[in-house]
């Protein structure tokens, strides 16, 4: 039989990655399998309690979760908190509880961001059977998700964006510069106002996920 | 055999360094061939069409804006934007360890390179010999990098052409290689691992050796099936063909010429690896060369696990700097980079750096003519291109 296209080849190879067996995470139903850990919010171990923060993220052995930028200097004082459920949203949307078209936009960032919010695409993550999907365009979106510091150059394309989306809509600020200017510059909420914040510098992916879910009303 | 372009990085003060060199010199430039590109759209005649692309668009990566301007099927011009999203990094003024931070986050894809690259020249200007094992570990944390930065170049282009299989495989295995860089290194993109001086984290490298080997075995296997499906060669075959004199890293490689920053860099000269070279200059060759250069990644790992497993963090302060300056280069994966970095009283007073991506945007402009609309994006994606590392940052 010829199988053309590489056929014998492909078949041995697509029987051996059904063999690997069921990748993706059930989280957030399940436990998460992995994290980043310094991309999560750092909580207090001991000593100086207000330690050297290059982001002035800890006041009296508290960090502000929009703030950090996932650096490590003020470890031991702090360590890792190993959270995936530190996003915040201000509102919630249950329209959005099957489907949710989200239209991901760097604003300036250093590309980490983008990447994390892409890894929702992964087999480990498969965004789709918790119905998030990305569209390429912001007019079928139904969430807007921003990487990155407000830039001069990309203030009005977030601002079309946005003005093209149709109600019910959300802004998710992604990692710290989007939330805070973290060290490169200016928040995003300067000219947006956000619904949904995703601490980490960047957040792991599966605190991007707690955070949908959060919205949808559905953690 | 053609050769990579004389390329000098100026720090606008006279000071040049010149690529693939350490030692910055007082001398004038002869070009600079990786300053900014001024757009040249052609007027658009009667049988002209432009298409604006960007600066925010769901099939690219990062904010950048083309002006694609075409004759019938065929692209006549392509000229870009890189500025919309630049952010302005500024380093100067700051400490080794405040610059660092800005550094991890130029391009935070390639930040084990970059951070590396900074501490590097920070520690050379200090007077400051740092311990063999912490080179070695930065090596790995920049092979480790490669390989994920080339398992998603390689993602984008196997997606772009529909090959879900192999895209969802090659998403599948770097996803589980950035776990294993989290578990190791603290942080999937390095970040807060280098700090000048040393490491900011003890790393624990015992075992990272195989399952590395796993990763690079299981993308030879997805390769091999890829190199024998016809479609997805026809889509890469022939489009987006440079000249590789005026570009850098695996884009170069894939022009025939046999030349990467490590064979010159004092972190590789104890560690041997093969220089990936392939003919074309096309899309398919770059395709080839970062996939080839997978494999060579994981050789190096094994071999810096021969020889170290454990790296302590480095618990000395950073000693004073001043009135010092130093020169230096590092292969990140799309490329060499280069950097000037001058200290006054341990402050950064003068910062110059020369992206690839800067190279490679260039090229790609230039490549474009003649090719279809559908050939854009293969050739884009396969120049490994961030729009990030392209911003100013002085
Ligand atoms: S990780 Fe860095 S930014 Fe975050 S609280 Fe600690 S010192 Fe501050
Ligand atoms: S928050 Fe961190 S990872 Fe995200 S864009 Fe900013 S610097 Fe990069």
């Amino acid at each position: 039989m010829d199988l053309g296209d590489g056929g014998y080849r492909m078949k041995a190879w697509i029987l051996r990655s059904l063999r690997k067996g069921i990748v993706t995470t059930k989280f957030p139903a399940g436990k998460n399998e992995a994290v980043s850990p310094w991309s999560t919010i750092p909580v207090y171990r001991s000593g100086d309690r207000n330690p050297y923060c290059p982001s002035s993220a800890i006041k009296d052995g508290s960090v502000t979760h929009g703030s950090c930028i996932s650096c490590g200097m003020c470890f031991p004082n702090f360590e890792p908190s190993m959270d995936v459920h530190t996003s915040q949203s201000g509102k919630v949307i249950r329209e959005l509880g099957k489907s949710i078209k989200i239209y991901a936009i760097d604003s300036g960032s250093c590309g980490a961001c983008n990447l994390e919010i892409m890894s929702l695409s992964s087999p480990q993550y498969d965004g789709t059977r918790l119905g998030i999907t990305f569209t390429n365009t912001p007019r079928q979106a139904d969430a807007l998700m921003i990487s990155g510091v407000l830039t001069e150059g990309m203030r009005e394309a977030l601002l079309r964006a946005y003005d093209s989306m149709a109600e019910p809509r959300a802004v998710f600020a992604t990692g710290a510069c989007a939330i805070s200017g973290g060290i490169l510059g200016k928040s995003v909420s300067t000219i947006l106002n956000t619904d949904v914040i995703v601490p980490g510098c960047p957040p792991d992916p599966f605190v991007i996920i707690d955070s949908i879910q959060k919205l949808r009303g559905r953690q | 055999m053609s050769q990579p372009a004389r390329i000098f990085l100026d720090d606008g003060e006279g000071t040049t360094l010149s690529r693939f060199s350490e030692t910055p010199v007082h001398g004038p430039v002869e070009s600079n061939p990786a300053g900014n590109v001024e757009s040249s759209i052609h007027p658009v005649g009667t049988k002209l069409t432009l298409f604006p692309y960007g600066p925010s668009t769901g099939g690219l990566v990062e904010s950048v804006y083309f002006d694609i301007l075409t004759y019938g099927e065929k692209i006549e011009n392509v000229s870009y934007d890189h500025t919309f999203k630049n952010r302005s990094i500024r380093v100067t003024g700051l400490t080794p360890r405040e610059g660092l931070l800005r550094l991890e986050r130029l391009n935070g894809v390639h930040s084990a390179s970059y951070s590396t690259l900074f501490c590097d020249a920070a520690e050379r200007a200090a007077g400051l010999d740092i311990p063999e094992e912490v080179k070695l570990a930065r090596v790995a944390m920049m092979e480790l990098e490669r390989i994920s930065s080339h398992l998603f170049v390689a993602s984008r282009l196997t997606g772009g052409a529909s090959q879900n299989i192999a895209h969802m495989n090659i998403l599948l295995i770097r996803e589980n290689l950035l776990r294993i860089i989290a578990a190791r290194f603290g942080h999937r993109y390095f970040f807060g691992t280098n700090k000048p001086g040393g490491l900011a984290r003890s790393v624990d490298l015992d075992g990272i050796d195989s399952d590395i080997e796993k990763i690079s075995e299981e993308y030879g296997e997805i390769l091999n099936t890829l190199l024998d499906s016809r479609i997805f060669i026809d889509r890469l075959d022939r489009t987006a063909i440079i000249a590789g004199e005026e570009s850098a890293g695996p884009a170069m490689r894939a022009c025939g010429i046999s030349v990467d920053g490590r064979q010159f860099h004092p972190y590789y000269k104890d560690l041997s690896f093969r220089c990936v070279t392939w003919g074309g200059g096309d899309s398919l060759s770059r395709f080839i060369v970062r996939s080839h250069e997978i494999a060579e990644s994981a050789r190096l790992i094994r071999q810096v696990t021969s020889k170290v497993l454990r790296i302590r963090e480095s618990s000395e302060d950073f000693p004073p700097v001043n009135d010092s300056q130093a020169g230096g280069f590092m292969e990140t994966p799309s490329g060499d980079a280069s950097i000037i970095l001058r200290f006054k009283e341990n402050r950064i007073s003068r910062f110059s750096l020369a992206s690839p991506s800067q190279y490679n945007m260039r090229a790609f402009s230039r490549s474009m003519k003649g090719n279809t609309f559908a050939d854009f994006l293969f050739g884009f994606e396969s120049l490994g291109i961030w729009i990030s590392e392209m911003g100013d940052i002085a």
